[in-house]
């Protein structure tokens, strides 16, 4: 049990950081790899299979806003309005998301229509 | 007639209350009377849950959108059976159905299994009476299923990717394993207050336990097929929390079945055996919590959600309650026998034990991390993918091994030279296969190759066993070959059952590392007439069109599938969008070839205005051995489920039949 204890604590202390999940308010200062919370605004435009789909995210409670720009696969619950989560980095300003790694936060499985 | 539910579910709390206060007197001054009418209260509990039941049911089925729970999870236009199993939809409905099937098993256990003996049920009962007080209190005090407000013209319906008949059945069943861990759980409390600490509990419990856990296998699964065939990202499993939290449960129930085993057998790891049904009965009200609380998305918003703290509290009150008991008991838990080599079957179960456990845990960790680091730092930090993924595979293929070991080395102590004799036709297999597997490219991915080259190992000892065994019963009864096979298994229903769930598992593991270590996925943008090539298939985009249905607009692309020169398939990947929901959702369409169990799995990510689509197209090796798996999964648990006259008299003669202690 001790060496299994051991092995898991080395993981997590080393590669086990994990990403850190922000809102927009808090995201200043950090230059690492970010998950970024927030609802989107609109107007959502651009291509996610292109250039990029262009669009801000605000703090679900709050003022503070940041511009993201994302490419890869959209979930079908994305939309103005809906809360969603986005891994990427902050880069002079800009958060500039990983290729598809954008999820809709409101838990599609056990929460059934969220309007 | 809301008011008929509210009071229906009024009474049950009563009842619960009653079950619990007489249940407790009558088992500690030894009035049978008391604690029969205590029993009989849990019974009426379950009668009275289920009147409230069918009154949420009735007003469903009749969409009366005047009950607040009707208008906010169905709409007139949803079809009949989605409006009924809209029940377990929401959240106040749910925690119904929980107290529904709690009380329904709390009730069948005490009737059935009078044999654990009169002391034992009597201090059952009131256990069970505390679960059912706490979920009786939540629908009746804070989450009532029963609310009205002024009935809207119309109700606002259910989202779309849960009308499936994959989401029908998955919630329910996750219910009847969730809850069905009560049943070992209080037995095993009320063993530990009576001080009856014998096998008996595990005894009377061990089908529950089963029934339980084969029910979480099976929801598990079907949640998977949903995932694969509804959210359309062209995977199963996404480690997300809300599927971890009914993995969890699984994994500590797992653990237990082997370990009782071993003290059915030796006397041996009690106190362990105590531990983690208590470690699975709370995961399992854990798992309740993480998916009803609203504690994912945040703490904050947990804070705000009602019923969180009454979990979290019950949480605490059940893992302390069981702890104390077990610590005031130790003296009563000790193991009659000493482990007396690490190569034995008791070590390997320990084993198995301990990296159940530990898997579980870490996920456990993973699961609570952004909750604890948000509570600790003020920055919640997830831990993604990787983490899980590590972990699955450290513990996870050992598991596998120890599959294939566990069944057939010798109990106490195992002998270098039996060890070779018994293991030697496995480890050529093994080898074989690995051989084999490298020459044909398998050894792109390292855990994939050992995971092929363990179940080669694994595969060869279940069917060595089944040989033998058969063999063995030819020789002492003559029958020809299929005979004997099928004698063999219904003289040994738990042993053969559990052999062959663990062939199911085999094939999980040989599904999920063959589409998750060997899959291939290629995305383009395509105008019609041009083509996209994965591996040997050829997609030529045809073009798209649209249709109007009742509710939709449903967008599909025709995308012919070329092999080897011919066609072999035409597939329509769409969308559809819901103008009233203002929603899209992806359809993708699934090509499985049932001779390699490989899916051809395609989506339309983004449709343009051009007329382009962009596509993606995925190989899915073996994947269909996991649906496989469910099935053979299932077999293999109704064999070891299945009623066996000839055990139930060795236990007679074991624990005598009623003891009259009372």
């Amino acid at each position: 049990v001790a060496a299994v204890l051991a092995v898991f604590l080395l993981y997590s202390s080393i590669a086990g950081g994990g990403t850190p999940s922000l809102r927009p308010s808090s995201l200043a200062g950090h230059t690492g790899k970010v998950a970024l919370a927030g609802r989107v605004l609109r107007p959502v435009t651009g291509d996610a299979h292109g250039a990029g789909l262009h669009f801000r995210l605000r703090d679900v409670k709050g003022t503070a806003t940041v511009p993201v720009v994302y490419t890869g696969s959209v979930p079908d619950l994305f939309r103005p309005g809906r809360d969603v989560v986005v891994e990427g980095h902050l880069r002079s300003g800009v958060f500039v998301a990983i290729p598809g790694t954008l999820v809709t936060k409101c838990p599609s499985k056990y929460t059934p229509k969220k309007s | 007639v809301p008011e008929l539910g509210r009071a229906a579910l009024v009474v049950c709390f009563g009842l619960a209350l009653y079950a619990v206060v007489a249940g407790f007197a009558g088992a500690y001054l030894r009035r049978r009377r008391l604690a029969l009418s205590a029993q009989n209260a849990l019974v009426a509990a379950f009668v009275a849950a289920a009147v409230s039941v069918g009154v949420l049911l009735a007003a469903l089925v009749r969409s009366d959108f005047s009950f607040t729970y009707v208008s906010s999870f169905t709409s007139r236009e949803l079809p009949l059976s989605y409006k009924l199993t809209a029940l377990w939809g929401g959240q106040e409905g749910s925690l119904l159905l929980w107290l529904l099937v709690l009380t329904g098993y709390g009730a069948a256990a005490v009737l059935l299994d009078r044999r654990a003996g009169r002391e034992l049920v009597a201090w059952v009962v009131p256990v069970l009476g505390i679960v059912a007080v706490f979920f009786s209190l939540l629908v009746v005090f804070v989450a009532s299923p029963f609310k009205t407000h002024v009935a809207p013209a119309d109700g606002v319906g259910l989202n779309s990717s849960l009308q499936s008949p994959y989401m029908q059945a998955h919630p329910p069943m996750l219910y009847l394993g969730y809850v069905g861990l009560t049943v070992p759980f209080a037995f095993a409390m009320g063993a530990l207050l009576s001080g009856r600490t014998d096998e008996r509990w595990i005894v009377a419990t061990r089908r529950w336990t089963l029934l339980a856990w084969a029910f979480l296998g099976i929801g598990q699964l079907l949640g998977a097929k949903w995932a694969y065939e509804e959210v359309g990202w062209g995977g199963y499993y996404a480690w997300d929390p809300v599927e971890n939290a009914a993995l969890m449960p699984w994994l500590a129930a797992t653990a237990f079945l082997h370990s009782v085993m071993v003290q059915e057998r030796k006397g041996m790891l009690k106190v362990w055996n105590m531990l983690l049904v208590t470690l699975a009965f709370s995961l399992s009200l854990f798992g309740t919590f993480l998916t009803r609380s609203g504690v994912l998305n945040s703490i904050h918003s947990f804070t705000e959600g009602s019923i969180g703290p009454w979990f979290l509290g019950f949480i605490c009150f059940v893992v302390a309650g069981s702890l104390t008991l077990v610590f005031r008991r130790l003296p009563l838990l000790r193991s009659k026998t000493k482990l007396e080599s690490l190569a034995s079957r008791e070590a390997t179960f320990l084993y198995n034990n301990l990296l159940l456990v530990a898997l579980c845990l870490t996920i456990l960790w993973g699961v609570t991390f952004p909750i604890l680091s948000e509570a600790v730092r003020g920055e919640s930090v997830t831990v993604g993918r990787p983490y899980y993924d590590f972990f699955l595979r450290a513990f996870g293929l050992p598991l596998l091994l120890l599959m294939g070991i566990g069944p057939l080395i010798a109990w106490r102590r195992a002998s270098l030279r039996s060890l070779g004799r018994t293991f030697l036709w496995p480890f050529v297999a093994a080898v074989v296969a690995g051989a084999g597997l490298i020459a044909a490219g398998a050894g792109s991915s390292i855990p994939g190759l050992v995971a092929y080259t363990f179940s080669a190992f694994v595969a060869a000892t279940i069917a060595l066993e089944f040989i033998r065994g058969t063999q063995a019963r030819r020789a002492l009864s003559g029958e020809p070959v299929v005979r004997a096979f099928g004698s063999l298994v219904a003289r040994n229903r738990r042993r053969y059952g559990g052999y062959i769930v663990h062939a199911a598992i085999l094939m999980l593991a040989i599904g999920v590392a063959g589409s998750s270590a060997y899959n291939t996925s290629r995305s383009a943008r395509l105008a019609p007439g041009q083509s996209l090539k994965v591996r040997d298939y050829t997609l030529v985009y045809r073009g798209l069109n649209s249709t109007r249905s009742e509710n939709a607009v449903e967008t599909r692309a025709t995308i012919d599938v070329y092999r080897g020169g011919s066609r072999i398939a035409t597939m329509h990947p769409g969308k559809n969008s819901y103008p009233v929901e203002q929603q899209v959702s992806n359809e993708v369409s699934i090509r499985s070839d049932l001779l390699t169990g490989e899916d051809l799995f395609l989506i339309t990510e983004q449709v343009n205005r051009n007329g382009t689509i962009d596509f993606k197209a995925l190989i899915n090796p073996l994947v269909n051995l996991l649906w496989a798996a469910g099935l053979v999964f299932l077999i293999g648990s109704a064999v070891a489920l299945w009623p066996d006259a000839r055990e139930e008299r060795r236990l007679a003669v074991r624990y005598g039949h009623l003891p009259q202690e009372v």
